[in-house]
């Protein structure tokens, strides 16, 4: 017991030591209030939106209106769940269109991007730098301007009014092949190298050794992608009321105005609660990718 | 031996494998590149021939017809319209302004996000949440909610606490502390781009969220060896970041800079402006114009900005 005692002091004393050869301790107290200060400015629309989901009525209509909840209850969930059972397509059936419209997304984009930028960063082929320069360009038509001719493409595509109209498009953005090559791009070529003096080819390469060492951007882009593909309500796509994802029907409830306010209330807490959920799981695995760990040099 | 010596030799040599090799790469691009092009590049060139045509509706038909008009609609734009030229210039002005802040204050951000503390995860959640609350539902439902607490009067009092920060009980020693610079002799300019930059906090706070968790990755990806060494070594704090993690997270800023100005010019007022002439008035043929112009024009910005920063980066094979 006494000797883990004087190992974890002996640690604390050392990190103690590493911490001031940096910065001194009243620089740090300044820059985490700096920080803390940014942080409960970005922190207090959530904190509104938990404390209005436990807000019964005569609290959401206070004036002036109160941060901080002082009845707190669940009617507004029960509220919502009542309304779901109304719907006349099942809930569940929301969700589903969900997970498959998100999920295929996501997923399809990481792949497919990655797949796209492990060349783009580490071979040399003719018209290079021209796919490149487009990709760039690409980002720059907003999805607002270029609707219509988006709409025209998926209907010649005769995939209108199906989950691939959502999901298709999500796959060749190119925020995502922009953010893998970057960081692909770092990896050291003697790493891939190696690899294929063992005999490994190239698909064995991409999926084991690039993809394993690049984890934190593809995770990183998985938050960007699923924020993106959580937030589409698809109702320019999909006209069926069975193929529509949960945002649009949580949207419709919001829509009902005044009267559901309280329901209203609960949607915002959900919508807000599962990216941030989903942003948790995902950060908390962006650990040290250790590139050049296998190496000497 | 003299066999082997007569028989022609195979025509690839060894510059030809690796050529095989990265060959192979198309294959790897493929899937991005087909949609790429259906999606995205027909969408583009859809908008390119929207411009120099006039676009009617034509429901009998169940479809649209286009008049080429040559370039009557890039003058209307420029000759005509009230309003575009300003919108763009100020666009473009905020652009500036913006970009360098944002960078500099998520990198800030992401460094101090990138320690082990207590409750890192949840810290960094806090600083993604403008991203996350950006959706349309829950602006929606905010507005609802603000609607209902002041009772369906529309007071300033409750746009302000929607807002979250009220600038006008600052006003005055604004101008106090402004009058103070200028007499103190500081360049106009300057002051000027700081004041919009202190005007502007909670926006570029707000609009960092994705800058800072890619600035995270990049820190991330820094091998802990570099650091070991530069400690070993003896190098400080101030020394490392300049020559360690500086150096190593110059492509990411590179990557962050071209977000950021996407990001910024998505969100701007001449797209408000391309999306109102296309879907209040109905004017196809000028709203391409209107979003074709300016995505020329930040792309000029784009590439002149990642030429300038691309040769100083220093790629670590």
């Amino acid at each position: 017991m006494a000797k883990t005692m004087t190992a974890k002091t002996r640690m604390r004393f050392f990190k103690r030591r590493e911490k001031q050869l940096n910065r001194s301790v009243a620089g740090n107290t300044l820059l985490f209030a700096l920080m803390a200060v940014c942080g409960v400015f970005m922190v207090l629309p959530l904190v509104m939106i938990v404390n209005n989901a436990m807000k019964p009525l005569d609290e959401l209509y206070q004036f002036p209106p109160k941060i901080f909840v002082r009845n707190p209850t669940l009617e507004n969930f029960s509220d919502l769940f009542t309304l779901m059972n109304d719907s006349w397509v099942p809930f569940s059936r929301y969700i589903l269109n969900t997970i498959i419209i998100t999920g295929g997304g996501m997923l399809g984009h990481v792949i497919v991007a990655s797949m796209a930028a492990y060349p783009l960063a580490k071979n040399k082929f003719p018209g290079k730098q021209l796919l490149f320069s487009m990709v760039v360009l690409s980002m720059m038509f907003s999805w607002t301007v270029t609707q219509i001719p988006q709409y025209l493409i998926i209907s010649y595509l005769h995939i209108n009014n199906t989950y691939a109209a959502l999901i298709l498009p999500a796959w060749s953005f190119g925020m995502g092949l922009y953010l893998m090559k970057q960081f692909m791009e770092q990896l050291p070529d003697s790493l891939m190298e190696s690899a294929r003096l063992d005999g490994a080819n190239e698909w064995k390469i991409f999926w084991s050794i690039v993809m394993p060492n690049v984890k934190s951007a593809w995770l990183t882009l998985a938050i960007f992608q699923f924020q993106q593909m959580w937030g589409n309500t698809g109702s320019l796509f999909l006209r069926d009321e069975q193929l529509k994802p949960l945002q649009y029907a949580l949207q419709q409830i919001t829509a009902g105005g005044v009267a559901r306010a309280g329901a209203a209330a609960a949607v915002t807490f959900i919508i807000a609660a599962v990216p941030i959920t989903f942003f948790l799981i995902c950060q908390s695995n962006v650990l040290e990718t250790m590139t050049t760990s296998g190496m000497k040099e | 031996m003299a066999e082997l010596a007569k028989r022609p030799r195979r025509p690839r040599s060894k510059s030809s494998l690796l050529q095989k090799r990265d060959r192979k790469g198309y294959l790897f691009i493929l899937p991005w590149v087909a949609g790429f092009l259906i999606f995205y590049v027909r969408s583009i060139v859809m908008t390119l021939q929207f411009s120099f045509s006039e676009l009617t509706m034509d429901a009998a038909a169940g479809g649209y017809q286009l008049r080429f008009v040559g370039p009557e609609n890039f003058l209307y734009a420029f000759r005509v319209h009230a309003s575009f030229k300003q919108i763009l210039t100020t666009s473009v002005l905020d652009m500036v302004v913006d970009v360098p802040l944002i960078i500099f204050f998520s990198l800030f951000i992401a460094m101090l996000l990138n320690k082990k503390f207590p409750g890192k995860g949840i810290v960094r959640a806090i600083f993604f949440l403008p991203v996350i609350l950006n959706s349309g539902a829950i602006t929606a439902a905010m507005d609802l909610s603000a609607t209902m607490m002041n009772g369906g009067v529309t007071s300033q009092v409750t746009e302000m606490a929607a807002a979250g920060a009220t600038t006008s009980s600052v006003a005055f020693s604004m101008d106090y502390l402004i009058d103070m610079f200028v007499s103190l002799g500081i360049p106009a300019k300057l002051l000027d781009y700081m004041v919009a930059a202190v005007d502007r906090i909670n926006d570029i706070i707000l609009a960092s969220g994705v800058q800072i968790v890619i600035f995270i990755a990049a820190l991330q990806s820094i091998p802990s060896s570099l650091y070991e060494v530069a400690r070993i070594e003896g190098a400080t704090g101030y020394e490392t970041f300049w020559k360690v993690t500086f150096p190593m997270v110059m492509p990411h800023i590179i990557t962050n800079i071209v977000y950021t100005i996407v990001d910024s010019y998505t969100e701007s007022d001449v797209v408000d402006l391309a999306y109102q002439t296309a879907f209040g008035e109905f004017n196809y043929g000028l709203s391409s114009v209107f979003s074709l112009v300016s995505t020329i024009v930040t792309c000029l910005i784009l590439v002149l900005v990642c030429g300038y920063i691309q040769k100083r980066t220093f790629y670590y094979t």
